[in-house]
């Protein structure tokens, strides 16, 4: 386990991001433009060979905070340092650099790569827009396949995708983000087209890779149990902030936050004699366009009271390494 | 570390030229199996020939007023072994007209579909990749030019400029592009929503390489679509402009036999041989344009990728 | 009798009959229950689904076998017939609720169309049981007066299973219900289900990808594979007992919120071509456990105890294999042998 003092791989500093939303005439003739928070005001901080896994619902914000830390997309306010540069600041050529170091695995294998190109050339692509010299190219390309235990890459070079099943191209589009030897990798939902008995592989894979290759990952998922499988952290995202932090076993264990311990109760498990009870939270994902202040929870959480409404509660630390934003927890 | 261990192993294999026309071809093999599509194809490869060919192929000068061997005007002849179809009030062989008149359709035709295939491409990329005020601009432009009446805006082009061919194609480019521009505009805001367009974002792609590698080859199919529309139109163009008396009278072409055949009265005088044949040219390759471009829908509306 | 569906021997084929992609599927639903009918993509369980309502898509027929709802087999109905029995016999929930409802209709109008079209009920009548429904799913009444778009998706998916239940059909089958929504709204259309099935005695086929699902929802589970049912019996006895190695790799491969740090296995290779399938056994590609037989004869099912049975050779076997399949390394060498 490494130590809180280390510099952080990547971090996060009041990470926000607003999208316009569509405005009604009487807002617009107040001159209002509201806004969709997607991402507001989230601090974090992956530490080198960490797997981290951000846990949520469509909508909380997680694919956002993955494009941002990607430089996928430029924050409203806030900064992403990588290896203690700011992203915000980056030139051309560092900007390059930093794509080599910080690489994305896609949700959707059949869509994630271009349908016209050969695997070859999917895989090639990387390294000439980032200026890796052309003698390097065949061994690098050779070397991610390799990773992935993609079969014998004489062949699979000369596929095209349609000729590939999902599970085959998910590991190209694995490949594709290894070839440029990454430190940070970030999953968005990487198995979720995927069929069941296929699945399991690229877990696996994700799990043996973060261990050979020492990668930092982000795993961004709607789904604990993929996160339990390749996470030894979660963070939990409700309406674009992080309400609860802290190792996954002792967050599937002990969840502290309500909305927490409803997303872990609401996952059905494999077998028949399981909890059945009602969740302990009401009604639906609320808009994240409305609730500026207090807890964004308030309206559904049963155990909501007057200082829900008054103040957002922080991220706290409640016990070593886990932290929670719900005012149950501060005294 | 990990990544440079694993290189040891086996010799890395060179890495195969990736087959770049492997959709084209794929397309171009779907489209020739569409009975319509190869029908609209084949009709404009026997024009291209014949307008190719056309030296060869017609008997007589078209504008050379003949003569009968007895001396007289060879005038208002009907169809037989010297002239297959005819001649004109003024003595001229019609079918040499005819195929005469192939070229200069044929090179309006061609030259519109290029340039509103390029115009309309282009447009439609930027305003649709870079959207915000070049999307603005450009979009606006296109419901100004839409606004505007067609063959009105021909005639007062070839009016003020001259009614040579290159000015027709310079009208109907102008009065057609929009269309094409704004499904390919619309297209690209749809592929750059896929996710292997923001792959090649964060592999480190710049974004005019993003433009042209991956989005554009994507669109070219729909560009074809509209190039195809504008053939016929174009030829459909210079035939009613010719036929309006607003052409160029001393170049032959299906337009101005029809307007000759019209202003020499061929129709009351049941000389159908004269304007039925250019009537009917005009007709067939206005019918390929659509018949090319109803093959290319059935390739177009279901997912490109599921051929193989 | 208590059973209520029961399809033997059902085979639908694609285009020119080359392509079966339901090819010899047996199942039974007992009368007031659940069957989750998972396998993954391209196993055949929609068509299989689509085929029982009479909704295949064009240039798909059945091609032979029987379905018999309540004793009349749906099969050899004539399609005018079999469309009368839409909504009042068999009804459908779509994976996108959003392609079952209309969206330029309040829901009231579309419930009154199903209810009094075909319902024959008055509108009175229809409103008061539209209400009935919207109550039983969970729904306030009043939302009957919206519009689909201003429903959010989990009560969006409610909304189409009032509509599936408005005649109170005797069979509904959803195909993935659930798949396309959150876990928490995913739990709560799994409760609207399971409430209909405890108070309204529903009778249903869930379609699924996910044995979490089925072992929430249902009572009765038929695993299906390149086209045909490989396993059929409770849920608990399946689940718990699997006795078919496919099954066997499927909860291998199905990662547990709290299982310690176990190792999932996936099944490797991929399902066969519906072209050109294997002889025998169509798992017995990817199985661990084939033998010679496997690869010729295609196997019967084996009845192991009352209501469950497993189409494989080695049935008899079923708890020895077991033991080895929850080893991965059982699975990784098979992908080893085929390599």
């Amino acid at each position: 386990m490494s130590t809180t003092l280390e510099q952080p791989l990547v971090a996060a500093y009041g990470l926000t991001k607003h999208y316009p939303v569509g405005r009604s005439l009487r807002q617009a003739l107040r001159g209002e433009r509201p806004v969709l928070r997607a991402v507001d005001g989230v601090d974090l901080a992956l530490r080198p060979g960490e797997s981290v896994g951000l846990v949520g619902e469509s909508g909380s914000g997680k694919t956002t905070i993955g494009r941002l830390l990607l430089k996928l997309t430029e924050p409203s306010a806030g900064q992403v340092a990588f290896e203690g540069e700011d992203l915000g600041r980056l030139s051309r050529s560092a900007t390059l650099r930093f794509r080599q170091r910080a690489q994305l695995v896609f949700q959707n294998p059949f869509d994630a790569l271009n349908p016209r190109f050969s695997i070859g050339r999917t895989l090639t692509e990387p390294l000439s827009n980032t200026g890796v010299p052309k003698v390097e190219h065949a061994d690098r390309v050779a070397e991610s396949l390799r990773h992935v235990h993609l079969g014998d890459p004489a062949r699979v070079l000369e596929r095209m995708p349609h000729q590939l099943s999902g599970g085959q191209l998910q590991r190209v589009v694995l490949a594709r983000a290894l070839v440029l030897r990454p430190r940070f990798l970030v999953a968005d939902e990487p198995v979720s087209m995927l069929d069941v008995s296929v699945r399991a592989g690229i877990l696996n894979l994700l799990r043996e890779l973060r261990d050979t290759l020492g990668l930092t990952t982000l795993a961004i998922s709607h789904d604990l149990t993929l996160v339990r499988y390749v996470c030894e952290r979660t963070l939990v995202m409700y309406l674009g902030k992080v309400v609860e932090d802290g190792p996954t076993a002792q967050i599937i264990a002990k969840p502290a936050h309500p909305y927490t311990r409803a997303l872990i109760r609401a996952v059905p498990r494999p077998y028949v004699d399981q909890p059945r009870d009602a969740l302990p939270l009401h009604g639906a994902l609320g808009d994240a366009a409305s609730l500026a202040t207090g807890c964004r929870l308030r309206n559904r959480c049963p155990h909501a009271f007057d200082r829900c409404a008054a103040e957002t509660p922080p991220l706290a630390e409640i016990a070593p390494g886990h932290r929670v934003a719900c005012h149950l927890h501060t005294t | 570390m990990a990544v440079a261990e694993a290189r040891a192993a086996p010799a890395a294999p060179s890495l195969p030229v990736a087959p770049r026309r492997g959709a084209w071809s794929a397309f171009a093999r779907h489209l020739l199996r569409d009975p319509y599509a190869l029908a609209g194809i084949s009709i404009y490869v026997v024009f291209l020939v014949v307008g190719l060919t056309a030296e060869w192929l017609a008997p007589y000068d078209p504008m050379e007023i003949l003569f009968t061997p007895e001396g007289g005007l060879a005038a208002s002849l009907p169809p037989g072994s010297d002239h297959w179809l005819g001649t004109t009030n003024l003595g001229r062989d019609i079918f040499s007209q005819l195929v005469m008149g192939t070229r200069p359709s044929l090179i309006v035709g061609l030259s519109a579909a290029v340039a509103v295939a390029s115009i309309g491409t282009v447009v439609g990329l930027l305003a649709g990749y870079f959207g915000g005020w070049a999307d603005q601009l450009l979009m606006r432009l296109t419901d100004i030019v839409l606004g505007l009446p067609f063959l009105p805006f021909v005639i007062v082009v070839t009016a003020l400029l001259g009614p040579d061919l290159h000015n027709i194609v310079l009208a109907v480019a102008i009065m057609l592009w929009p269309n094409a521009a704004r499904v390919i505009r619309s297209q690209v805001l749809t592929l750059s929503q896929r996710q292997f367009v923001e792959a090649a974002r964060v592999t480190g792609a710049g974004e005019w390489r993003i433009l042209f590698v991956h989005v554009a080859p994507s669109v070219l199919p729909f560009s074809a679509l509209y190039g195809a529309f504008a053939v016929g139109w174009a030829i459909l163009t210079q035939a009613s402009i010719a036929f309006l008396g607003f052409g160029d009278s001393s170049a032959i072409s299906w337009g101005t036999m029809l307007q000759d055949a019209y202003a020499s009265q061929a129709l009351d005088r049941g000389q159908f041989f004269w304007f039925m044949p250019a009537g009917l040219c005009i007709v067939l390759v206005v019918l390929a344009g659509f018949l090319v471009s109803r093959g290319y829908e059935d390739l177009l509306f279901p997912k490109l990728r599921d051929d193989k | 009798m208590t059973e209520l569906l029961a399809v033997r021997d059902l085979a639908v084929a694609y285009a020119n009959g080359t392509v079966h992609a339901v090819d010899g599927a047996n199942l039974t639903l007992r009368r007031g229950g659940m069957l989750g009918l998972v396998g993954e993509s391209g196993c055949g369980k929609t068509t299989l689904a689509r085929a029982l309502m009479g909704v295949l898509p064009g240039g798909a027929r059945i091609t032979r076998g029987e379905a018999r709802l309540d004793g009349t087999d749906l099969v050899a109905l004539a399609p005018a017939e079999r469309r009368a029995r839409l909504w009042r016999d068999l009804a459908f929930v779509p994976q996108t609720a959003m392609s079952a409802l209309d969206p330029v209709y309040r829901l009231r109008d579309q419930m009154r169309e199903v209810l009094c079209d075909r319902g024959g009920l008055s509108r009175a009548e229809a409103d008061m049981r539209a209400a009935e429904l919207f109550e039983a799913v969970g729904l306030h009444p009043r939302r009957l007066a919206d519009y689909p778009h201003q429903f959010s998706g989990g009560m969006r998916q409610r909304a189409a299973i009032a509509l599936a239940l408005a005649l109170r059909p005797k069979l509904v089958i959803a195909d993935e219900p659930v798949t396309a929504l959150d876990v928490i709204v995913q739990r709560q259309v799994l409760d609207t289900f399971r409430s209909l099935s405890a108070e309204l005695g529903l009778s249903a086929i869930i379609v699924t990808h996910d044995i979490s699902v089925v072992a929430y929802l249902c009572d009765q589970v038929a695993v299906m594979y390149a086209g045909r049912v490989v396993e059929h019996g409770p849920t608990d006895a399946v689940l718990e007992q699997p006795s078919h190695p496919y099954t066997m790799g499927l909860m291998n491969a199905f990662p547990d919120l709290e299982s310690d740090e176990a190792v999932l296995a996936p099944i490797e290779g991929s399902p066969p071509p519906l072209s050109d399938p294997p002889p025998g056994c169509r798992f017995a590609p990817r199985c661990p456990f084939a033998e010679a037989i496997c690869t010729r004869e295609v196997p019967p099912p084996v009845t192991l105890a009352p209501d469950h049975w497993s189409a494989c050779h080695r049935a008899p076997e079923a708890a020895a294999l077991r033991q080895r399949a929850r080893d991965p390394l059982t699975w990784r060498d098979v992908a080893e042998a085929a390599a």
